[in-house]
């Protein structure tokens, strides 16, 4: 499943073995932008043994925040319920304000496995 | 139309070093078109990445605000009604936004900002965990998380009332370098 990129919601692409979201998110409404996103993970997760996140955010507002949080507890649920899953939040280097983010998620994380990755710089 | 000071407009928003300036209904969908020029505006002065998105995070949390709690509509469409702007002064981002807001919102609001303008990156990372983990307190339309993300984003901030009329004009300033 994809969900297309837009100027103000990240790249969306979901299989039964990873998760990939790339870009920026500040959605209109955020509630109307990520149920869809929720729905399909649900459908994907634990369909196999392992599930592998890839998140690479360059900018998220306060509301999105709250869709990733929902977006994590549901993994670490799963990983909890024996599914094998691994996120890699990736940051570009010197974006303190994603590296913290990332660190932040991390805290509330304790089944999955949970990598914070230097990506390379803007434009790469 | 000779009190209407164009020129002097545009000689005060160039003064006092304006970048970018809005004013007037402000919805999400004119949030998203100004978005891209905002963007264009803060790499015009070669500023790193990461400060330009802590000044875009801070301008797209003060508009949103806007068109959440300005209690200013227009007629017809209902559309919040504020002012926000940029500038850029001596290798520091100011981020401002003006609206009006009812009396009642108002001591929420001075409580919360006071109680933000208090605590430390330290004590405010932490507020806005437990926030995310909370959800959005009664009277919030969003998260409630805006203000907390404003203050982590910004170097410092200032808030006033203007209490001229009736209805409280809200003014929020933030400092990002």
């Amino acid at each position: 499943m994809r969900f297309e990129k837009t100027q103000r919601t990240p790249l969306v692409e979901m299989s039964n073995s990873h998760c990939l979201i790339v870009g920026e998110c500040y959605p209109e409404n955020i509630s109307e932008w990520s149920q869809p996103v929720l729905a399909a993970l649900e459908d994907c997760v634990g369909t196999q043994d392992s599930f592998d996140v890839d998140i690479e955010l360059y900018y998220f507002n306060s509301s999105s925040a709250k869709f990733l949080f929902d977006f994590f507890e549901f993994l670490d649920d799963k990983a909890d319920e024996g599914v094998s899953i691994v996120v890699n939040w990736r940051y570009r280097a010197e974006d303190d304000t994603m590296q913290e983010a990332g660190e932040d998620f991390e805290e509330d994380i304790e089944n999955c496995t949970y990598n914070l990755v230097e990506a390379e710089p803007a434009d790469a | 139309m000779t009190n209407l000071d164009t020129v002097g407009l545009h000689e005060f928003m160039q003064r006092r070093k304006t970048l970018f300036c809005y004013s007037g209904p402000l919805t999400e969908e004119l949030l998203t078109t100004i978005s891209n020029p905002v963007r264009h505006q803060l790499t015009e002065n070669e500023t790193p990445e990461a400060i330009a998105n802590r000044v875009f995070g801070v301008f797209i949390e003060q508009a949103q605000n806007i068109i959440r709690y300005s209690s200013q509509k227009t007629r017809a469409a209902g559309d919040s009604v504020g002012t926000i702007a940029i500038s850029y002064i001596d290798d520091t981002f100011l981020i401002e936004a003006v609206n009006q807001i009812s009396s009642t919102q108002k001591s929420a609001l001075e409580k919360t900002l006071l109680e933000l303008s208090l605590k430390d990156q330290k004590d405010l990372r932490k507020l806005y965990r437990q926030r995310l983990k909370d959800g959005p307190p009664e009277d919030s339309k969003g998260a409630g998380l805006g203000f907390i993300e404003m203050a982590r984003r910004v170097k410092r901030f200032e808030f006033d009332f203007n209490d001229s009329e009736d209805n409280p004009m809200f003014v929020y300033r933030g400092w990002v370098e």
